[in-house]
């Protein structure tokens, strides 16, 4: 048993330990997720590290990495301990644990701090940030030190160490820059980034105005220009790409989104006048666990066939059963009629909406 | 889209101030403004939100009695909101038939009433920066009278424009004529409905009496009892989500077999909401017959002048005012 006066650092076997999935789910130890990279972090009970807010701090940690151009994090989905990080170009799922109890924090001598374990695929400790609630790594010391870890990986000529994947320098780095978002201070101090790409923003930058958005439940502050519609920023800056850009112009329905819970099109309005509002998407009214009823029944009444407008479609129809429209399927098809299906599913997305009329099964 | 200055209005007289600059624009539901500056049509440098002020101020975004009978439509209201307001759809269907019939549910939900009435033509060629416009480039001018023209007007055209107005509300409001509240940098005064809209004549970038800075407050529904037998048809390319060809507001007061008084506007045929007397005064003492409809849709469309593809309208027009007409009288 390893003294609580001597911490985890670096280089050790990192201490197994079992824990509960929230209180809910089985319990995980950590010997569970050999041979991928775990991120141990104990942080305050407010920080949630799957946050929207949090990709622009990633974004920027990952592009200061040698061998990591071009690799770009778009959204952070949070199922139990497994965080999905969506890329660009792949997706990965990186298990994190977080210790509500406090006593894992004092097998690895953290009791108190906010601190970050970056642990290889082995078991083995390679990064540690650890300090006062209120301290942070510097962004440079962490790049170095995933620099360090990953080596092999950019050198590409060490046989004696084992060979890191793309996927798992990825991760490795990604438990790092969990780090940098750990502390509130850490994301203030950092000037503002947009993730979107500062190709696609030719001349001069105009000034951002720092918006809170409340999506799903949960407040995103984003740093936008004021011509950023709603729909950019959930997509482009907050990382919500369920909701779809088809036409950008009001007429196809693909991006439309609760405001204050009524269907609105997300590209016909500016993001600033969006504050305060509550603002609902696709992510907020189903999981893949527990598909909202309208959800279902798309799918059990083929309501679609490439998808694309389907996001928009079950937005629009959920607001729909609220509206006081009549009961027949040409009120249906009035209601919809903005809501354009190219792959022409119009026929079951009427069967779809009529199910969940008729089963009044709208109340989530 | 370039760059603007986003203000958020604290209250009206700070929209209006701030208005004052030039080339600003009010910004409500937005889905006319920023479509268009999307599209480089509308290059504001200053966008005033007036979504803050019903915060402040609910009656500007609510429908309201007034002591005659009538209602008070503030500006702010949305579209969905007036639409299936019971008080409207009982007293003036035509009000609340021509909003259904409008742009689609998520739209509605978004675009306010004072927005509605000031939006800007579906002209393609306004719309088109590429191509010459008179209305969107005042002088280069106008595409669509050599050009592709179904969908244009036939009435209050000139030689310098020939865009139709595409509202619908609009259209009913023009037959209703109520009173606009408007607010701007000298004060508050009111202007008559079918006094607000102006014809192109000369200069088709003018589009409304209203000055830079002014601000629609409210529309005032008149008390009108009979008007409780009145619709909104429309006709257009598809069966829902589509502009008018053509569209009739009616309102019919009818004792026995005779028509007493009668209200009568056209869209998808004119530059702006067009309200027709000629058509009112061939309606008004006649019995109510087929014939006396015809009579009274001939007159509506005398002034009709087409263009090459869009001949089409006056028969569509006429056709759409009998049946309007005929649906109510019964």
């Amino acid at each position: 048993m390893r003294s609580l006066l001597h911490p985890v650092g670096p280089g050790d076997q990192a201490p197994d330990f079992a824990l509960g999935d929230g209180g809910t789910g089985p319990a995980r130890r950590l010997s569970d997720f050999r041979g991928s990279p775990v991120v141990l972090a104990f942080h305050p009970p407010h920080w949630d590290p799957a946050r929207g807010e949090h990709v622009e701090t990633y974004n920027r940690l990952i592009g200061s990495l040698p061998g990591l151009a071009g690799t770009r994090l778009l959204s952070i989905g949070d199922a139990g301990p497994w965080r999905k990080l969506t890329f660009a170009d792949d997706a990965i799922a990186l298990p994190v644990l977080t210790d509500d109890s406090g006593d894992v924090a004092a097998l690895y001598g953290v009791e108190g701090s906010a601190a970050v374990f970056a642990i290889d695929a082995d078991g083995i400790v390679r990064w540690r940030h650890s300090g006062a609630p209120e301290s942070s790594p510097h962004p440079v010391d962490v790049a170095r030190a995933i620099t360090a870890v990953a080596r092999p990986l950019i050198a590409g000529d060490d046989a004696s160490r084992p060979e890191w994947t793309r996927r798992e320098f990825v991760a490795t780095a990604l438990a790092a820059a969990f780090a940098l978002a750990v502390l509130p201070r850490s994301a203030a101090r950092a000037a503002p980034t947009p993730i979107a790409d500062e190709r696609l923003r030719p001349g001069r930058r105009r000034a951002t105005s720092r918006v809170t958005l409340h999506v799903n439940g949960r407040d995103l502050a984003l740093d936008l220009e004021p011509r950023v519609t709603l729909l950019d920023a959930l997509r482009e800056y907050a990382g919500l790409t369920g909701t779809k850009k088809g036409c950008d112009h009001g007429q196809c329905g693909a991006c439309t989104v609760h405001v204050d819970g009524r269907r609105v099109l997300s590209c016909l309005t500016f993001a600033l006048m969006q504050e305060g509002a509550q603002i609902t998407t696709i992510e907020g009214i189903g999981s893949a666990e527990q598909l909202h009823p309208m959800q279902q029944a798309f799918i059990a009444h083929d309501g679609f066939q490439c998808g694309y407008c389907t996001p928009g479609q079950i937005m629009s129809a959920v607001a729909v059963t609220k509206e006081p429209w009549g009961a027949g399927d040409d009120d249906v098809r009035e209601a919809m009629s903005g809501n354009i299906c190219r792959c022409g599913a119009y026929p079951g997305i009427v069967a779809a909406v009529q199910t969940v009329r008729r089963s009044g099964g709208v109340q989530r | 889209m370039i760059d603007f200055d986003y203000v958020r209005a604290a209250d009206v007289d700070g929209a209006i101030r701030a208005a004052a600059q030039p080339a600003s624009r009010y910004v409500a539901g937005g889905t006319t403004l920023i479509d268009l500056m999307k599209l480089d049509v509308e290059r504001p440098a200053h966008v005033v939100d007036l979504n803050p002020l019903v915060r402040r101020d609910p009656a500007l975004g609510a429908v309201t009695d007034m002591p005659n009978g009538g209602l008070r439509l503030g500006a702010l209201a949305r579209m969905s909101d007036v639409a299936w307001e019971p008080r409207v759809r009982e007293r003036y269907p035509l009000v609340s038939e021509s909003l259904l019939l409008a742009a689609s549910g998520q739209v509605r939900n978004m675009a306010t009433i004072g927005g509605n009435v000031l939006q800007r033509t579906r002209c393609p060629y306004f719309r088109d920066s590429a191509t010459p416009c008179n209305k969107r480039e005042p002088g280069s001018g106008c595409s669509a009278i050599a050009g592709i023209n179904r969908v244009h007007a036939i009435l209050g055209t000139s030689d310098r424009c020939i865009a139709a107005h595409p509202s619908d509300l609009a259209v009913a409001l023009a037959a209703l004529d109520p009173i606009v509240h408007v607010r701007g940098e000298s004060g508050e005064r009111t202007i008559a409905f079918t006094a607000l809209h102006v014809v192109p004549a000369m200069h088709p970038e003018r589009e409304t009496v209203l000055r830079p800075g002014d601000l629609i407050t409210a529309i005032d529904l008149p008390a009108l009892p009979w008007a409780r037998r009145s619709t909104y048809l429309k006709v257009r390319d598809r069966a829902s989500f589509a502009f008018a060809l053509a569209s009739a507001a009616v309102a019919l007061d009818v004792e026995g077999s005779t028509i007493r008084n009668a209200r009568v506007a056209l869209g998808g045929v004119g530059t702006k909401p067009w309200r027709s007397r000629e058509a009112e005064r061939a309606l008004v003492g006649r019995r109510v017959t087929e014939a006396t409809f015809r009579a009274a849709a001939d007159a509506a469309l005398a002034g009709a002048r087409p263009h090459t593809d869009n001949a089409f309208k006056i028969n569509l027009a006429k056709r759409t005012l009998v049946r309007a007409l005929a649906s109510v009288a019964v």
